[in-house]
């Protein structure tokens, strides 16, 4: 069985430089087969560097990456046997659909008829039937990433690398393409990382997620585990919508934690009720003023004021409406506390006692 | 609607001054060099151009512009590529002197290599010993050409591998492709029109150039005469008929040069349009 627990890539204490730039700084991970992993960070946290390193674009200057028990270092990119699909997506813009897809298998001297049969199979794959004879510039921006994902899935890789799959894409096909893509890799079960700046589209598309930050990995796990439990400051901020909160000790009922004073909060950790609404917990409410209502289609955020702390907290359109200046009550369920680089999660005190109750 | 008519007038002026210029400057003396060619017939005309220096002159032309074309078509792609698709220390010094040719007067062009391969070389030793005659034969005049050539090809593909960036060299180089393949299928494609524009411009000025080659070739009449040499050659010997009529072989190369010109350019518009 630990065989299976084993990494099909590897990366060991990786460094990289770009001059004075350090662009890894000593990054380590391990990504099970079958897995598709999101590597997510703010620009320049060196997502897009580690990517082209195991696709062997760029060259580590210490460290190994091992793929499939193989360290690669020296192997060159070519031969490693990896699809990439690039960020603008990198089409051959002179050839069309049909020999776009067809490039790899032609330089692996394949015969015509499997390469027929093989480009017929993946463009059907990608339900482009019929646009073959196309060019590059004659499909839309979601025709062309599923013709560079065809592309680099025809010589059959072994892994499949990502970068920004859906920067280029306008809003509306993009929510379409992800679950496409999801789909497509847990269909082929083929190994992949994509690399993305957007925490939406790392939650709805990756099974794991490699948080990264200033060339450092800063967290690894499911979705839903570093939602929960994030481990440094900076995963707990950058993850989800989060609120600075200067001083959590204002908000009573909560555990002390030793020479931490700020912590985070998101909109779902809030509970905001008008004055005139019955409340659960009146002892541990806090007062804020209403700053701006905005109406989001499925709810309506509530942006409130509270000492120097600006927070969102979120209602339902079947509740009383709110106002803008309207003073209203807060009442926190949890709380992330910073404590230098780690994280403590608290729950409010009052929800316990009031479960001990019932 | 004021505004509007003003455009229009500034249109139209903008229109007539250019116009008038060019016809002042281009179309008149074009006018010109033709009438005065056959002011005696075109059986004068016929013999002054069909003379034996006039062709040997015609001949070497061409031989220079295709030895200038060939070797300038080679280095520009080779230059354009490590320029556009590598990253290296002194990329900058190497482009300012693909440019040096065409901010160096021809003349200067000449006289460098005068000096480099002539009597008062320290390479004129070697040069005798082997046998070799560079200056004021026909290695010189090619020589010549070259120097004053080489930025065309290049020049001209620079922005457009530049706008094309890497992405899809990587993509193909990924895929297993070696570099000829890459250079065939990916790049080559790309560069098609460009390259064969700048070839074009490279050509029309290899059969204009008067300068460098001017102070190379020695002015042997038959030998090292090129067309533009041989026309100042009958000028200064007052055959004024002949002179305008050599004169007008060049000028129906040139035109040949920019019919194709604009068949290139109309047809890599067309293309990219598509692309």
């Amino acid at each position: 069985m630990s065989e299976e627990n084993k990494s099909y890539v590897e990366l060991k204490n990786i460094n990289k430089f770009y001059g004075e730039y350090h662009a890894s700084n000593n990054v380590s991970f391990g990504i099970e087969k079958g897995k598709l992993v999101a590597l997510l960070g703010p620009s320049g946290s060196g997502k897009t560097t580690i990517l082209r390193m195991i696709a062997g674009l760029e060259a580590p200057d210490s460290g190994e990456i091992i793929i499939d028990g193989q360290v690669v270092n020296d192997i060159p990119a070519s031969k490693r046997g990896i699809g990439f699909v690039f960020q603008n997506y990198a089409l051959f813009r002179y050839m069309t659909v049909y020999e776009n897809i067809a490039f790899g298998l032609r330089i692996q001297k394949q015969s015509n008829d499997k390469i027929d049969a093989r480009v017929k199979e993946l463009v059907s794959l990608i339900g482009l039937d019929g646009l073959e004879k196309r060019y590059p510039s004659q499909l839309s921006g979601g025709q062309r990433q599923r013709v560079a994902f065809a592309r680099a899935l025809a010589p059959n890789p072994h892994l499949l690398l990502l970068d920004e799959p859906f920067a280029a894409i306008d809003a509306k096909v993009r929510k379409e393409l992800r679950s496409w893509l999801k789909n497509m890799i847990e269909k082929l079960g083929i190994t992949s990382i994509f690399v993305t700046h957007d925490q939406d589209e790392a939650v709805e598309v990756a099974d794991e997620i490699i948080i990264t930050n200033k060339g450092r990995v800063e967290q690894k796990g499911s979705p839903i585990d570093i939602y929960k439990n994030p481990e440094t400051a900076f995963a707990a901020q950058f993850f989800g919508q989060t609120f600075f909160v200067e001083n959590y000790r204002d908000f009573k009922t909560f555990d002390s934690v030793e020479g931490a004073s700020n912590a985070v909060l998101r909109p779902e950790f809030l509970k905001l009720t008008k004055k005139d609404e019955p409340k659960k917990y009146s002892v541990t409410i806090a007062k804020a003023i209403v700053q701006s209502v905005d109406f989001r289609g499925s709810n309506i955020e509530v942006t409130v004021k509270y000492k120097n702390n600006i927070f969102i907290a979120r209602r339902t359109l079947d509740e009383a409406p709110v106002e803008v200046g309207e003073e209203v009550d807060i009442f926190v369920y949890r709380l992330l506390v910073l404590d230098g680089d780690k994280v403590h999660l608290l729950k409010n005190r009052a929800l316990d006692e009031e479960s001990v109750v019932i | 609607m004021a505004e509007k008519q003003s455009n229009g007038l500034v249109k139209y002026f903008l229109i007539a001054i250019s116009v008038i210029f060019l016809f002042l400057f281009l179309v008149l003396p074009l006018y010109v060099v033709v009438t005065e060619a056959f002011k005696k017939g075109a059986e004068q005309y016929w013999q002054a151009v069909s003379d034996e220096y006039t062709v040997k002159a015609i001949l070497l032309t061409l031989e220079a512009t295709v030895f200038a074309v060939v070797i300038n078509t080679v280095f520009g792609v080779f230059a354009a590529w490590a320029v556009t698709k590598f990253r290296f220390e002194g990329k900058k010094v190497l482009t300012t002197l693909i440019d040096l040719p065409v901010t160096v007067s021809p003349i200067i062009a000449g006289l460098i290599y005068v000096l480099t391969f002539g009597r008062q070389s320290i390479l004129y030793p070697l040069l005798e010993k082997y046998d070799i005659k560079i200056v004021f034969a026909v290695p010189g005049i090619v020589l010549a050409t070259i120097f004053v050539t080489f930025p065309f090809v290049s020049r001209e593909l620079i922005p457009v591998l530049e706008s094309q960036g890497t992405d899809e060299e990587e993509a193909a180089a990924l895929m297993g492709a070696n570099g000829s393949t890459i250079f065939r299928r990916v790049t080559f494609p790309h560069i098609k029109w460009a390259l064969l524009y700048g070839v074009v411009l490279c050509a029309s000025r290899a059969m204009g150039e008067f300068g460098a080659v001017s102070v190379l070739s020695g002015h042997l009449r038959g030998k090292t005469n090129t067309l533009p040499l041989h026309v100042e050659i009958l000028f200064n010997e007052f055959q004024y008929m002949p002179a305008f009529a050599v004169s007008s072989i060049l000028v129906v190369m040139a035109i040949l040069l920019l019919i194709i010109r604009s068949i290139i350019e109309h047809k890599g518009k067309k293309e990219t349009e598509i692309r």
